[in-house]
Formats: structure tokens, sequence, C-alpha cells
């Protein structure tokens, strides 16, 4: 490839300098004359029937100026994925967890809107709850949806080739059970919306959102509006996740209210409602099943998972068919039966995260072939090397993997972390361990599946960049104007980009699926390239050479072969306008990837995702043997992330990612104790801090995808699919104990040590 | 109950009448329009809201506005003097310390009330004083490396 | 969440102080760093119609050291404490342990009576007012039950500060300033070992200050929790002895935090460590003993099982340390 300029620079991120100011925006930092202040009245039951709901108390309360149940709001379910809506934005007949939205308020004063809430009157009538999904799935179990008598809301049983003629050809065969943990996304900005009306009736909501355009539909829906009434604004966010991606009550609320009062209506979650009323990772258990040839060579594996919802579906049929075809990768697997469940319990919704039904299951993966390896008397790395899969195999789901780093990232990791020199050759108490993960590059949202852009030329030779997608924190307006710089030959500073406003930027589905830097990015290649083709024609017409024989670098544009030969950005625009070519100069891309939309995959086969990431995840461990307690001193994250368009900005995402995944190894655990949050506080919720984290090591391996832009893949979120299942293995290396559940406690530790 | 109020926020005075109940963190944001100070959690456990009083790290969101009168208190705002950044404020830039930005105004402010006390600190020492200051995206690498480095090379 | 609304007082002495908390005992309450009050207020479980600010008195910040011990005022901040040269070199252990509460921006704002004197706490009851809807209120809050032992006639809130165990175990002394005069009370009957009322303060009573006696032996604090920061001790143990010159043991002091509703004197474990010499078998032997002079209750996440396996643990890994 040829030498590029700004693709492959550590590139300051655009708007570092504006956060580390407190000039940086977030939605609660935004502010209206007359803004009304909104709080949510929340469900003290795991499940019952709404019977009454009396408001005069609170609308008493001065400063209060409207509030409404379920009742007054239009009959719209909503949901992130269409064939699975479930939710209304305010419960209507019933209330089916602890956190559920029963009322809503609006005040002049947030002390006014919190003691309104406390004045509202609901009379329950409590109904049978069920918290476990094994109990929720047997007859008699108390039914959260009418439509769903078993609880049962989403299910997938895919067979690839012949699994059970492939386990009757294996060596040895299998079986364990592995159980993970619910875990919260927990960004550092909980939930905000805020919205305006205009006298046309058009509400404008300015929201803590991942995806705006699917935040507008969802609105739209739920408000019961057209969806030209409707424009999403994305300021900055502060973290996702994942979490971000539903349409929330204060998003409704904020706009449903807007368009009762007239008012600018704002609504903020408080971190106790982050944790128990938005979304979390879905605990799952997983029976795993997996027959192998004498040799090491991978013959079938058969899974059943069942995961708990929670109370809604979320992103149900979706994450359960990540959870299955992402079990495939990254090793070559013809025979696999999976049977998959989302089950509905009267506990906090899960939803996508990070990874986003894969960590859970390559947890189970990667921990059992270990302990295959081990029993095989095979070394795990070598076992993982020989069933790798490589780039242009065929695959039996028919994903069409077209580049693939996954023994390179295994390699890679396993010098990083002295595999060699340290696996079983470390004192009792130490121990290293890997573990492998593939993940997609852009999963299709639904119908928003294509992304767009626009790139605009202006006479003094900025560029302007308009492209829908969402900026949380990962740096994807830098990452894209990156990409936009580099194929128009300036530099990063001659970008100006507005970003994820749905009346300004056209369609794109959001960070949702790792899909922003292929799809935003190729799409905003696209535009670049159509509006450079424009000046190209009008250069070319006047140095009487072929466009096609032009190049497009530090400014200026010449010829290919005779770079002297050329002229300035600036003057190449002036003749383009005194060519009497029509003003301004703009590109438009558009990019579809070629993949299907999941939820068919379903039913049918087909490639998933443009592209695949691949990634290896290495550990090194100290445990404690008296206390129990684990010190992680070294993880090393390998990453075949296509190309890093930034590199230091991939090891951002690698390392916050690493960190993330020790955290649900380790520390992390929604408690819930007959369906409340037990510990809905930073305090009590062992998010990761400062003193926990290890030495990090983030490898880029790059295999330049013919796909992604400039060869871009993934990066980020699948480097949290192998985090846990790596430490869980060092662990055994260190003290030869097998952990199956998550979080790896001290005290599991502890009691596994004196078991021994 | 209202009452006038009367802070010394980022070198200047401020008065203003508003409710005798508001934490800082309130008065800042609601009342002064120093958003740059972040709620996070609202009970002391994230360390978003941190600010500087006479150059020590407050959490604001546990601290009376009323309570902090005739002190100097300094937000992320009044960091930066005359449109230069605070030579931690541009090592979180360039080390790419800084990803969604929410935890940054208080990792920063705790970060500068630390080095004032400790120039040369360990990296043990570092980790540990930024320990109340949740990070969710960066995994604190580059955060204690930008730390570390401001005095590096004095 | 806001906090309720309240009249605040900033008495300039401690006298005026006292009356002010005499006028209305129950509906006042006193403000120091106020990170574990601002927190109790906005969860809701306290609601004081008056705050008293006790950061605007003067002087009461002081670290002084006399010929029998060192004088600490209460308002001290734990940062200030931890950072102190007299305490470093004299009493170490002392900044140790209070660089071991919270972290940073707490030790700054937390003051070491406010420490003292901290709220018990349990997962029932240091939750928001929408959270402990979904239940009965408890005694805590004054309500009729115990959510943790549900037969329980009495509150099971748990003490979970960090400077008491050390300074009991240092045989520390309070100075309590009334209406009706002073009065100085080893620290260790400053609790009263009672959930719904953990302190015995009276009428009136403020903390003005901490003695500590000259250091006799040695002492250190061991503190468990899942990270190494923030959290509150799920247990955590103050250990203090002195030897003779034979090398065995004069005096124990062996004191818990996390596991009752106060601080937690072993007294068991200190009578078997009288007059013993510390080897590996004694050390198995105490140690082992700890397992069954406590009964920790559900008050946190933490398994009151693992709470007093780690109580054992961490009262060997101290004998440990003295061993040498």
């Amino acid at each position: 490839m040829d030498k590029l300029n700004v693709v492959g620079k550590r590139e300051v991120m655009l708007d570092a300098w504006e956060k580390a100011t407190g000039q940086a925006r977030f939605t609660d930092d935004l502010s209206f004359p007359g803004m009304l202040f909104g709080k949510i009245l929340r469900s003290p039951y795991a499940h019952a029937k709404i019977l009454q709901v009396d408001l005069t108390q609170a609308l008493n309360v001065p400063g209060v100026k409207d509030a409404i149940t379920g009742r007054d709001i239009p009959k719209k379910m909503y949901g992130i994925v269409p064939m699975a809506k479930d939710e209304y934005a305010l419960a209507i007949e019933k209330v089916r967890y602890i956190g559920d939205e029963v009322a809503a308020v609006v005040a002049t004063s947030v002390e006014a809107a919190e003691e309104a809430i406390l004045k509202i009157r609901v009379d329950y009538e409590e109904l049978p709850a069920v918290f476990d999904p094994f109990e929720a799935m047997r007859p008699g179990a108390p039914i959260l949806h009418s439509n769903v008598p078993n609880n049962v809301s989403a299910s997938i049983r895919k067979e690839f080739g012949n699994v059970a003629r492939a386990f009757s050809e294996s060596d040895v065969v299998y079986e364990d059970t592995f159980e993970t943990q619910p875990v919260n996304h927990s960004p550092l900005e909980p939930q905000a919306a805020l919205a305006i009306v205009d006298l046309s009736g058009k509400v404008t909501l300015w929201s803590s959102t991942q995806i705006p355009f699917f935040l507008r539909r969802n609105l739209a829906t739920t408000l019961d509006i057209p969806e030209s009434k409707v424009r999403v604004i994305k300021p900055k966010v502060g973290g996702g996740f994942g979490q971000k991606i539903d349409l929330y009550a204060k998003d409704f609320c904020a706009a449903f209210f807007a368009m009762r009062t007239g008012k600018p209506v704002k609504f903020v979650y408080e971190r106790e409602e982050v944790f128990t009323s938005t979304r979390q990772r879905h605990p799952m258990h997983i029976q795993l099943k997996t027959g192998m040839k004498k040799d090491g060579t991978l013959l079938a594996q058969q899974f059943k998972v069942v995961a708990d919802g929670g109370a809604y579906n979320s992103t149900a049929p979706l994450m359960i068919t990540l959870a299955c075809y992402f079990i495939m990768l990254p090793y070559r697997l013809e025979n696999l039966l999976f049977e998959g469940y989302h089950v509905y319990t009267n506990k906090p919704v899960g939803g996508a995260m990070r990874g986003h039904g894969i960590p859970q299951v390559r947890f189970a993966v990667e921990t059992q072939l270990d302990m295959i390896a081990e029993k095989m008397g095979i070394d795990p790395l070598e076992l993982r090397l020989k069933n790798a899969f490589l780039a242009g195999e065929p695959h039996p789901g028919k994903l069409l993997v077209q580049s693939c780093g996954f023994s390179d990232t295994l390699v890679k990791a396993a010098e990083g972390i002295e595999w060699k020199e340290k696996r079983g050759k470390l004192p009792f108490g130490r121990g290293v361990g890997l573990a492998g993960a593939s993940f997609p590059s852009g999963v299709s949202n639904m119908s928003h599946i294509s992304s767009g852009a626009i790139v605009k030329i202006e006479r003094d030779g900025a560029v302007t960049l308009l492209t829908g997608a969402a900026d949380i924190g990962q740096g994807a307006e830098t990452v894209i104007s990156q990409i936009v710089a580099e194929e128009l030959g300036v530099t990063l500073e001659d970008i100006r980009i507005t970003a994820a406003d749905t009346e300004i930027t056209p369609l794109d589905p959001g960070t949702f699926g790792s899909g922003v830097t292929l799809r935003a990015g190729n799409a905003a290649k696209m535009a670049a390239l159509a509006a450079k083709e424009k000046l190209f024609e009008a250069v070319a017409e006047k140095m009487e050479v072929h466009s096609k024989d032009l190049e497009a670098k530090n400014r200026r544009i010449y010829m290919k072969d005779q770079p002297e030969k050329g002229m300035s950005l600036i003057e190449a625009i002036k003749i383009y306008q005194y060519s009497d070519r029509p003003m301004p100069i703009i590109g438009r891309g558009s990019y579809l990837p070629p993949a299907k939309e999941p939820t068919t995959l379903l039913k049918e086969d087909g490639n998933f995702s443009p592209a695949y990431s691949f990634m290896t995840q290495a550990a090194e461990v100290e445990v404690d043997t008296q206390t129990g307690k684990i010190k992680v001193l070294k993880m090393v994250a390998s990453h075949d992330c296509g190309r890093a368009i930034n590199p230091m900005l991939v090891e951002g995402q690698l390392e916050g990612s690493v960190v993330g995944g020790m955290g649900q190894a380790l520390y992390e655990d929604v408690i819930t104790d007959k369906g409340e949050v037990v510990n809905p506080s930073f305090l009590d919720y062992g998010i990761p801090t400062a003193m926990e984290v290890p030495s990090i090591v983030s490898i880029e391996v790059e295999t330049n995808d013919p796909e992604g832009p400039f060869g871009a893949k993934e990066s980020g979120e699948g480097t949290q699919l192998a985090p846990a299942p790596a430490i869980v293995n060092a662990i055994y290396d260190a003290i030869g104990v097998r952990f199956k559940t998550l979080p790896v406690t001290p005290e599991k530790v502890l009691e596994a040590l004196w078991k021994k | 109950m209202k009452h006038i109020l009367k802070l010394h926020v980022n070198g200047e005075d401020f008065e203003i009448f508003t409710e005798m109940n508001k934490t800082l963190l309130e008065v800042l944001r609601e009342d002064l329009g120093f958003t740059g100070t972040k709620r996070g959690c609202d009970l002391g456990a994230c360390g978003a809201c941190t600010v500087l009083i006479d150059g020590k790290p407050y959490l604001s969101c546990l601290t009376l506005a009323i309570a902090v009168q005739g002190k100097k208190i300094v937000t992320i705002e009044g960091l930066a003097r005359e449109g230069k950044l605070h030579p931690l404020q541009k090592a979180f830039i360039e080390k790419g310390a800084i990803q969604c930005g929410f935890c940054t105004p208080g990792m920063i402010l705790t970060a500068k009330a630390f080095l004032d006390e400790h120039p040369y600190p360990s990296e043990e020492e570092t980790k540990r004083a930024i320990s109340g200051n949740i990070c969710r995206c960066t995994g604190y690498v580059k955060i204690v490396e930008a730390i570390l480095s401001v005095n590096e090379n004095q | 969440m806001r906090l309720p609304k309240f009249e605040y007082l900033e008495p300039r002495s401690l006298k005026k102080a006292s009356e002010a908390l005499t006028a209305d005992p129950k509906g006042t309450f006193l403000l120091a760093g106020g990170t574990d009050l601002l927190v109790n207020m906005k969860h809701g479980v306290i609601q004081p119609k008056r705050l008293i600010n006790l950061k605007a008195i003067p002087h009461l910040n002081y670290i002084t050291e006399g010929k029998d011990g060192l004088r600490i005022g209460a308002l001290t901040t734990l940062h200030d404490l931890a950072s102190s040269t007299l305490v470093q070199d004299k009493y170490p252990v002392l900044g140790q342990c209070a660089l071991e509460v919270a972290a940073y921006t707490h030790q700054v704002m937390g003051t070491l009576g406010g420490n003292l004197c901290q709220e018990n706490r349990c997962r029932y009851y240091n939750q928001s007012v929408f959270w402990r809807s979904a239940r009965a209120p408890c005694y805590k809050v004054g309500g009729e039950i115990c959510h943790v032992v549900r037969k329980s006639k009495e509150c099971h809130s748990t003490y979970r500060g960090d400077m008491a165990p050390v300074l009991i175990a240092m045989d520390a002394k309070v100075k309590l300033v009334g209406w009706m005069g002073n009065r100085t009370i080893p620290l260790k009957r400053l609790y009263t070992q009672i959930g719904k009322k953990p302190l015995s303060l009276r009428k009136g009573e403020i903390l003005k200050e901490i003695f500590i006696p000259s250091p006799s032996g040695q002492t250190l604090y061991l503190k468990w929790r899942l990270r190494g920061t923030l959290e509150f001790p799920m247990v955590s143990l103050a250990l203090h002895l002195e030897k003779n010159g034979e090398g065995n043991i004069d005096r124990a002091k062996v004191i818990l935090s996390g596991l009752g509703t106060g601080p937690l004197e072993a007294f068991e474990i200190e009578k078997m460590l009288k007059g013993v010499s510390l080897d590996d078998g004694v050390i198995e032997k105490i140690s082992n003993q700890m397992v069954k002079e406590i009964s920790p209750m559900r008050t946190s996440i933490a398994s009151p099982n693992y709470q007093r396996k780690m109580a054992g643990i961490l009262l060997r890994q101290g004998l440990e340390k003295f061993k040498s």
C-alpha cells in the first residue's frame, strides 16, 4: 500500500482539548430558559398489576407542572429489535421488575420533582414473581408477558454439519457447565435526555445515545408522530458500551412532556437507576459438549445456552444469534449444534454490552479448551493454533472471512506473556493463561443497515464532513476524519466534522456492533473520493491529463508519476470554480455492508458481517494462597484490527476493554435479592479502579482487510471477549483450580483452596 | 430556604441567591454554569465531581456550597491560565488519556492536587491517588502515563 | 438526589455548638467532613432539621505531642493525619490506617472525629428512598423489623470504621464536650454496640479531641476488601502487642471492624495471646480460634462465613508479622 500521511498516525482525539478544559457539553450540561426537570416513579415490586395511580398529591406540590402514568401515553411498544418489541415507555397494566417505570412528573426544579414522585399513590396487586430462568421455563411459572406463555421470548436452534456423526467420530468427548453473572456497563455519564418542541410540533431531543437514528425511529413510534417530526442530536456522550443503544423512559418522557407543556424538559438518571433500570450483560448458563480427535482436531461442539433476560427483550434475538455464530470463529469447527434461549425473569433487563452475548460463551469455550488440552497432554497454545481459522477458508455458516490474523495474535500474545518460559513453570500461586476470540466489524442494525456521509470541499481548502456516526468517547469522529483527510490528501486540521444529528447528517446505524470505523469510515471514504474526483476532473482538464493519473497528498494535486507537476489544493479549487463548475464541491458516499441482517440468520445461513476481527488475550496472575485474592500482574492484548487508523486510539480501546474484562472475571456482579439490586452503587459494585490495573501490553496485528477502509476492522469491543477466560486459565496454571462460574472472587478461591 | 451565597470560583467572586441545601456541585453546574464539573454518581463514589478547594481535592457532590464560602474553589474551567493549558491537561490530551471525557475533569484536578503534594510520585502512589476516580473507558493506563509524564523532564 | 431542606448553623465555638445540639437533639446533626452524613441525607435515612458545621469552629484541627502522648483535634482531616511527619515518625500505624479509608478525596474531606462517629452500615439501610420502598422500614430507620435477621428484636447494622480499631487497640481516649461539662472516656466506651444507636454520646455532647498514649509495643492494621481502595472493610483488624524482655507477650489487643454492631474486641484471643511467645504452632492455634469468636451477620455483600475465615487469616498475618 502507498505511504499514508494521516491514517496510521497517533493523532490526538479531535475533542480532547474540549474535554480537558471542561468545554465539552454532555446532555446534562445543556439547558434552556424555562426548562422543566423530570423524575420517574419506579416499581418497588418485582411483579404486580397496577390497579390505580393517583397523581393528585404530586400535582399539588409547588413547582410541579405535569404528571403522567402509563395510561396517558400512546399504546405503542418499542424495542431495539423490531420483531421483539415488548416494552412501553411507562408500564401500562403491570410492572415486571423492581425499577420498572410507573409514572413521571416534571417540575420547575429537581427538588420539586423528587418530592412529587414520593407523593404519587399507586395501588398494586402483587403477583408471584420468578427470578430464576430455569424456574421461569417450567410449566406453571409466573408469566411475565401474556404472549409468551413459557417465558422464552427468543430462541435459536441451529445445526451446522452433522453433529451426531461428528461426536461418534470423536476420540474424546468432554462436557461441562459454566455460569456467568450480570455485569453493568457503568458508563460514567448517567443516561440523560433533553427535549424541546417548536411551533410546528417538531420535537428536538438531545440524548446520551449511541444510535441517534434508531432512537429517532423508536421515539416517533412511542410518541405516535411521524419520524420527520423528530430530530435527535447526540451531544458528547460519556461512554456507552452498549447500554445507550436502547430508548429509555427518559427519552420518551422528555419529549412527551415537552409536547404537553410546550417547555424544554430534561431527565437525568441517578446512578442507581443506571444499575436497576437500564441494561446489563445477560447472565448465562451454558452447557458445552466438545468432541475432538486424539491429535487435537476440533470436531464438534454442542451448546445449550440459557440467558437470563430479565423483564424485557431489548436485543434478545440478536444477542442469542451472536452468541451462536461467534462460537465458531476463531476456530475451524465444521459441526456445531447451538440451542439458545432468552428467558424472561422479574429482574433487571439484559441488553447489548461490549461483546453482546459472546463474552459469556467464549468464557465457556476457552476455559473448556484448556481443560481438554490438559487432559490430552497438548499445550493449550498449540491446540488453539492447530484449530485456528484461516482467511479465505470456507465457513460452515457461510461467513465470509477475507482477512484473519488469529494465529498471529495467538503467537504474539504468547510471546508477550512469555508462554514458553512461564506456563507450568512458575512457582505455586503464579500462572499464565490465554484465550482467543473473534468479533464482527459491524452488525447490521435492523432496518438501519447502511451508513452515509457527505464531504464538502470549501473555497479555502477546508473540508466539511457530515457523518451520522455517533462518537461516544471511542474517537469515531477522529478516525473518520483521518480517513477523509487521507483520501483527500489534506491534514486532519483541515477537516471540520458535524456528526450524529438526524436532521443534518446522513443515516447511520450508530455505535453498534463495532461497525463504526468500517461502515461509517467506508461511507466517508467514498464521499471524499467522490468530491476528489470532481476536483480531479477540473484539474485534469486544465493540465490536459487524465484524471486517473492524478493524486492528492499534502494539500496538493499532482501527477502520480511526476509529483512536481501539479498544484496546490487552493489553486485546484480556483480552477474548479473558474471552469464554471457548480459549487460547492460535494461528494456523497453511502455504504451498504455485504452482510445479512443478523436476525434473518436465526433461520437461514449467510454472511454476518463485512469483516471479522480476531484477538488473543494473555494473562499473568498471582494468587494469594492465604487469602484467595487474585492480582492480575500483566495482560497482553493482541488484536487483528485490520489496520490501525489511529494506533493511539486502538491502544486506548484495548486497554479499557481489557480492564472491563478483568472486572467481569474478578470483581463485578450485579447482585439481586428477590429481584432487587443489592449493590446499585460504585461503592458496592466492583468496577476496577486504578489500583487493580495490571501492566497492559497492546499488540496490533495488521491484516489489511479488503473490505475495511484502508484495511481497518473492529477494535475494542472484541477485546472484551477473552480477558475473563484468559485470567481463569491463568488462575488454573497458578493454583490448579478450575473455575466455571464468574466472577472468581477471593471467597471462591479460598473455598476451593481449602477443599483441595 | 434561599440565601445569598458568596463563592470564590476560578479567581472570581460570585454572589447568588439560591437554596441553602444545595451541594457545591449543584451550585457550580446550575447557578454558575461551570458544567465542566460532572455528576457521575452523586454519592461520592466516582470522583467525577472533584474540584479543588484551597488546593485540595473535594467531592463537590458531598460538599455544601454554603460551607465553602470564602474558600478558593477551582474547577476544570479555571485550570488553564491565560489561554495556556495546565501541563496536566496537555499531557492528558497528548497521551490519549481522554476517551469519553466524563471522568477527565475530576481526574485532572485530583492529579493536580496530588502532584502539588508529591511532584515526583511513583506509579503505585499515582494509582492510589486517583483510585477514587472511576474511569470506564481507558483502563487508566494512559491516565497514569500522562500524570507521571508531567514532571518527568524537570 | 437532592438534599432535604435544613437549617444551617456555623457556631464559633464548641460550647455554642453543644447548646444548639441540646436544643433539639433528635433533629440536629453535626457536619464535619460530610462524606458519611451527606450520603445518608441523600438516601433519606436521616432527615436533619438542622445541621451544625463543626468545620467552621477554629482550633479543632491540630496534632500535638505532649509527654504522655498524642493529642489530635477531632476536626483534623485524615489526610492531615497521614501527612503529619510527627505521626509518620512516632505513630506510623495511624497514618497508614488513615490512608486505608476510602480514597484521596475522602481523606481530604473526612475528619478523624467524623470517622470515629460514622454511622453503622447495612445493605438494607444504606440505600435510596426508592430502594427501601420495596420493603417495610427497618429498625434503623425507625421501623419494626430487621431484614438481616428476620426474627430479631434489634438492629444488626454494622460498624465499618477504619480508625476506631487501631485507636482502641492503642488505648485511645476521647474528650467529649457538652453543655453539662467535659468528660474523657476510653474510646471503646464511645461505642454502645447497639445497632440503632451506635454512639454513647449524651445529649449535646460533641467529640473534641482524641488522645493516644505514648506507644508501648507495636500496633498494626490489616484491612480486607475486594478492591484496593474506596470500599469499607469487609473485615479489618487492629493488633497491638507488647512483649517483655524474653519475647513473651505481656499484653495484647485485638480489635475488629466490619463484624458487629460496634468495633469488636476479641477477648478470648487476647487472653490466649497473653504470656505466649509467638511460634508457628501458637499462631496456628490462636488464629483458628478467631472463627469461633465472631458471628457476623449478612449486612453487606460479603458472606458471614467468608468474613469469619478472613478474620482468622488477618490475625494469622498480623501475628506472623510480629513474630519476626
